[in-house]
């Protein structure tokens, strides 16, 4: 299994911005298939990728109002395994002239797909995601995780000392945050409670149940100092985006939501030190400034931000790495209601990765696309044109800006 | 009697000469002889400068602890007992190194409180071999 996160991600250049736009959106029932897999009824069947992935493409062609043949490209990111491209443009009816595998978590594949469109590689590419962590009962610790090749060692290096998963770095992370700042694990619970809080509105969240502080802090722990309700869910499902030419973009049902700007910082040494002390603040401020950059905006116009929550703690990591608020400022800030649709940032608005469902990152792109649409019912953002997302795992950020197009 | 403890890391790159030094009471890392930095965990090359002139320096065995996590979730399926210590300790030589606390737990840690090495005997299936922790100084 290897730790794929970004392959070859196209250096940011203002050339390359608004070159292409999503155009099609498609996600598979994330609520109703988590539900069916607890309650496993009889005669149930675990989802497999192929059935996970037409459904969402089916949804997205559909949502685009493209036809088949208008599809010249396929682009394919399986987590934990999936049939080869050309397979699976089989199984989708399509016969691209681009077709690939390409990486898995998101952010990188869409820079990638982007660059290859204005490279004229395809005009119009379905790009497909599928993870199955649950059906494949993935536990993310322990000594089966990712080791070897281009693995950061924090992943399994330090097994003798029974320390693995990724929950134990947020753990580790809001330990020293807690010492630093005063901050208590009930601070901590405001950022789950509004991630719970948001999903009111997402009817295809995995969790719908309202969640007051007595049940944060009722919740077992995993990680000391870290509950449950602290760290992302594990489900399934799929996600397709159809990505076109932004010229080709203007022609279609919705509007389009352009892809703007990419950026990307590793930790280069010294990682636990910069990730727990910190907080990969370094590695936020230089992928984001790449970022808006590129896209030739500021800070100060994000209106809608999307970070990757692998646990609560971490989204706070990217609010405050980021420069939305000051180091410390970041729990402070959800107490507040700021990240709260009205508030100063509105974030995660369908519930994240902790409450909404763990797509690893491409369903944070799907809230996007509805957001820069106008299309977000209950939610909408009011005359929200710029959105940012941020991909960031132990090591390495990579953040994503959008605009809504003409 | 050794503790049974998950396998160590092995693999291409493991450096065999870091578990040699503690199998002899020795916590020692890379030093870089071109910029001075010290690399942990193992590398094959600085991790600040890349260059390839390593040697095995001895650490103090002085720190202070920089933060802790306590797994209540069973990873290693019965390997370890629950709840689990793990401190991460900053080593007066500069390196962040996670281990586990000796003689106390998590509940008795402050941030920033001193701690000393000690070498506690473990046993993974390579066999058995001494492990570097760390107790109130």
């Amino acid at each position: 299994m290897s730790y794929g996160s970004i392959m070859n991600m196209p250096p940011p250049s203002r050339e390359m911005s608004r070159k292409a736009a999503i155009v099609g959106l498609g996600e598979t029932d994330y609520h109703l298939d988590y539900l069916a897999e607890r309650a496993k009824a009889p005669g149930y069947e675990s989802p497999t990728v192929e059935g996970l992935c037409t459904k969402a493409f089916e949804r997205a062609l559909a949502d685009s109002g493209l036809k088949r043949e208008d599809i010249d490209g396929l682009a394919l990111s399986f987590t934990f395994g999936g049939p080869p491209p050309e397979e699976m443009a089989g199984l989708l009816g399509l016969n691209p002239r681009y077709c690939i595998a390409n990486g898995n978590i998101m952010a990188g594949p869409l820079p990638v797909v982007c660059a290859d469109i204005a490279a004229g590689k395809a005009d119009t590419v379905a790009m497909v995601f599928c993870v199955a962590s649950r059906t494949i009962g993935r536990d993310f610790g322990g000594s089966d995780e990712f080791s070897g090749e281009g693995v950061p060692t924090s992943y399994y290096y330090y097994h003798p000392w029974g320390w693995s998963s990724q929950a134990a770095h947020w753990a580790m992370i809001f330990s020293h945050y807690q010492a630093t700042y005063g901050a208590t694990e009930e601070d901590l619970g405001s950022v789950a409670m509004q991630l719970r809080k948001n999903t009111e509105t997402n009817p295809n969240a995995v969790m719908q149940k309202p969640m007051s502080l007595e049940d944060y802090m009722g919740s077992r722990y995993i990680v000391r100092p870290l509950h449950l309700f602290d760290i992302c869910l594990v489900n399934d499902g799929a996600v397709c985006l159809i990505v076109s030419r932004a010229d080709k973009a203007k022609d279609m049902p919705h509007k389009p939501v352009e892809v703007a700007g990419w950026g990307e910082s590793k930790i280069k040494h010294s990682k636990l030190h910069t990730m727990v002390r910190e907080r990969l603040r370094p590695q936020f401020q230089d992928a984001g400034r790449q970022a808006l950059e590129m896209a030739g905006v500021s800070l100060s116009d994000v209106q809608h931000f999307e970070g990757y929550d692998a646990s609560t703690m971490h989204l706070i990591n990217h609010i405050e790495g980021h420069g939305f608020v000051e180091p410390g400022a970041g729990l402070e800030f959800c107490k507040a209601g700021e990240m709260a649709v009205g508030g100063k940032l509105p974030t995660n608005t369908w519930g994240g990765n902790v409450s909404g469902s763990y797509m690893q990152g491409w369903a944070h792109i799907a809230e996007v696309v509805r957001q820069l649409r106008h299309e977000a019912d209950g939610r909408q953002i009011k005359d929200v044109e710029v959105s940012m997302s941020s991909l960031a795992q132990t090591d390495q950020v990579h953040p994503l800006v959008f605009v809504r197009g003409d | 009697m050794a503790e049974k403890r998950p396998d160590r890391w092995l693999g291409p790159g493991h450096h065999r000469e870091f578990w040699d030094w503690c199998d002899k009471g020795e916590l020692r890392l890379q030093r870089c002889g071109g910029c001075g930095g010290i690399s942990w965990p193992v590398v094959n090359a600085c991790e600040f400068c890349g260059s390839e002139e390593l040697s095995w320096e001895p650490m103090s065995g002085r720190g202070t602890i920089v933060s802790w996590s306590t797994f209540e979730r069973d990873y290693y399926r019965g390997l370890l007992p629950i709840p689990w210590d793990t401190i991460l300790v900053e080593l007066e030589e500069g390196p962040l190194f996670l281990s586990n606390p000796k003689g106390f737990t998590w509940q008795d840690i402050t941030i920033g409180m001193p701690v000393k090495l000690a070498f506690i005997p473990c046993e993974d299936s390579a066999g058995e071999y001494s492990l570097p922790v760390f107790e109130k100084a």
